[in-house]
């Protein structure tokens, strides 16, 4: 236990230089502001600002990247109370309750509820990261090739069970995205595999303009295509204060929506959105009269908004501690250690303590940042709803640019993006969705150079995975899940979760 | 006559089998390998093969259960938005960043219809002398600002 604390103190003393505080502040208002605006999210603005990273530290580029996440969570309620609309896909339950509250004029209880529940949430995801982190990053030490394999497998599976609309789309999207992982050099034999003759091609398509040009650019393209409506709120918000009646039906919402966080934000997959959903269906269920909810219930605020928020910080333990994102946006904070050179997973915790828990101190300390400015900002950000799209949009995309560029002075991954944002129009026009295809793409090269070592190792016998306990309990987990999941009772309740 | 059901599941189950048709095809190329010595070819093409045969699913079940209509494809954001990140890939190398914003704006611009010209040729000049003062002066970042 004291160890926790050692650790802990090693990483405010990192997180508390000026510096770091500095870039804190720059993350977590940025992640405010993007979180905030609807039509553009955290997986284009960490693509985007990833280049900028080169100069700074490892560990300030990732307190500064990782408040642009946990940043976003919190600017996203906002808008869903103010506006009905989502800023952020992890906010669309909290527009049904908060948005309701607003009308009936307690946008300021609703606005204080989901930002003192995003705090308690946050503090305890950053006891969560703390305890289990080195737990995990110790039995991981035991993993080879066999038990790598096995754990990506367990993680894409649970990454479709988890993901929204259709299952056998989801399932393709994976495997596509493990072919894209193929492009490039074939690591043993040094083939050139899917490049057609390109030569920048044979590293591999760059995960930075895939993932913007999947995420941010298709967005920007359907965000245009219908028009835009947004009626704000008129009227002031008037006090931030909460009746006591409000915060006792509140507390028990906040604690329950921390724990589902916590716990769905390390499954892959899971994270914020799903967190949110679980926790409202979770607070409907279980209040005395579920036909408040819809109607302006404080606890359909309180709830999903702790609970992404939770989300948010715990599912940065699988990238953490066994080098495995587990949604986008991870898979982006993966790409900025391996620019930094550090490799993640569990030997950055021994080697580079300092990175570690001076990224988890910077969380909490980002957290109370969020609390102490953003009450006061609301008028703020409420007036930059004001901005149309058909001015926000154009700097998007010059940034998005520059971005990229500057990644690798590269124009040929510029076009790279331009590229993937038709096919990620393409795919939202046929409602698959472009993250379990990323969490393909990313897991794919590992997962090959594991299977192939791990059969050499067994001289080509695949039982190698089901011969080694730790492989076999993981696949035992992944067969589990799918079963769960074809098995149609159980498929009901998913689509139902997913429908409220 | 077998009536498609399910329009938004059949065009992506289309493309599934195109996608995987496409990954087979090429992978042919490369040589397969066995389980114990995996070629480069050989998970490449159980990849494709899977890719084919879920897509072909999708297709096939789009003929049996009822689904969603296809949406419509608004041509002109797709096109314009497209056109204006490439143009940007294209330029860059000869005219510097200052052109190369303008014209990413300009061109990106026209993806929304509700925009005035004036309100564009303010967004596109400012954008590109934000961008040459923070990202070049400020960030350093590796741009030259004029054709060279």
């Amino acid at each position: 236990m004291t160890a926790i604390f050692d650790h802990l103190s090693l990483g405010f003393g990192a997180a508390l230089s000026l510096a770091n505080l500095g870039f804190c502040l720059i993350g977590v208002l940025l992640g405010t502001l993007i979180g905030v605006l609807p039509g553009i999210g955290p997986t284009a603005t960490i693509a985007m600002l990833l280049p900028l990273t080169f100069g700074m530290s490892p560990l300030a580029a990732l307190i500064m990247l990782a408040g642009i996440y946990y940043g976003s969570q919190f600017g996203g309620s906002t808008t869903a109370i103010l506006v009905n609309l989502p800023g952020e896909s992890g906010s669309v339950v909290t527009c049904i309750d908060g948005h309701q509250m607003a009308r009936q004029g307690r946008a300021g209880a609703a606005l204080s509820i989901a930002a003192i529940g995003s705090f308690i949430a946050g503090t305890a995801g950053t006891i969560v990261i703390a305890i289990f982190g080195p737990v995990l990053a110790a039995f991981s030490q035991k993993f080879n090739s066999p038990e790598y394999f096995s754990l990506m497998v367990l993680g894409l599976v649970s990454a479709v069970v988890l993901a929204h609309g259709s299952l056998l789309k989801a399932v393709t999207m994976i495997f596509v995205g493990l072919l894209l992982g193929m492009v490039g050099t074939d690591m043993t034999t040094s083939t050139q595999r899917y490049t057609f003759g390109i030569p920048e091609l044979s590293d591999g398509l760059g995960f930075v303009p895939v993932a913007l040009g999947l995420f941010g650019l298709s967005e920007i393209i359907v965000n245009l295509e219908r028009p835009e409506t947004r009626s704000l709120l008129s009227g002031k918000i008037t006090g931030l204060w909460i009746t006591w009646q409000e915060l006792k039906a509140s507390i028990p919402a906040v604690l329950r929506g921390t724990g589902l966080g916590c716990g769905f934000g390390i499954l892959p997959g899971g994270g914020p959105t799903l967190s949110a959903f679980a926790s409202y269906t979770l607070e409907k269920k279980l209040a005395a009269d579920p036909s408040r909810f819809g109607k302006g219930a404080i606890e359909g605020v309180a709830g999903p908004e702790s609970a992404n928020n939770a989300a948010a910080q715990t599912s940065f333990i699988p990238l953490l501690t066994l080098g495995i994102p587990s949604n986008a946006v991870m898979a982006l904070m993966m790409g900025a250690m391996m620019i930094q050179g550090v490799a993640p997973g569990a030997q950055v915790m021994n080697q580079r303590p300092e990175l570690f828990w001076g990224l988890i101190a910077s969380m909490w300390i980002g957290n109370a940042m969020l609390l102490v400015i953003n009450l006061p900002l609301v008028g703020l950000w409420a007036s930059l709803l004001k901005t149309p799209y058909r001015m926000m949009f154009p700097c998007i995309l010059a940034f998005s640019c520059i971005g990229i560029y500057s990644l690798n002075t590269s124009p040929f991954e510029v076009v790279v993006t331009a590229f993937f944002g038709v096919v990620g129009y393409v795919f939202a026009k046929l409602d698959c969705e472009p993250a379990p295809l990323l969490l393909g793409f990313v897991l794919g090269p590992l997962m090959e150079t594991s299977l192939r070592r791990a059969l050499l190792i067994s001289r080509g016998d695949p039982m190698v995975f089901l011969e080694r306990p730790i492989s076999a309990v993981l696949l035992g987990l992944a067969a589990l899940l799918l079963l769960i999941v074809i098995v149609p009772a159980a498929r009901r309740g998913r689509e139902t979760a997913f429908q409220e | 006559m077998l009536k498609i059901r399910a329009p938004k599941d059949f065009y992506a189950g289309l493309v599934f089998v195109g996608i995987g048709l496409l990954g087979a095809v090429l992978a042919l190329q490369y040589p397969l390998g066995s389980a114990l010595r995996m070629g480069p070819g050989y998970l490449p093409t159980i990849l494709s093969c899977v890719v084919v045969l879920l897509g072909l699913t999708i297709l096939l079940r789009a003929f049996v259960i009822d689904g969603e209509p296809a949406s419509r494809v608004v041509w002109r954001p797709l096109v314009f938005v497209t056109a204006s990140i490439v143009l940007f890939g294209v330029t860059i190398t000869h005219v510097g960043l200052v052109i190369s914003i303008i014209l990413t704006a300009v061109v990106g611009g026209f993806a929304a219809r509700d925009m005035s010209r004036i309100e564009l040729i303010v967004l596109a000049l400012g954008l590109a002398a934000f961008s040459a003062v923070v990202f070049v002066y400020l960030l350093g970042q590796p741009f030259d600002l004029w054709p060279t």
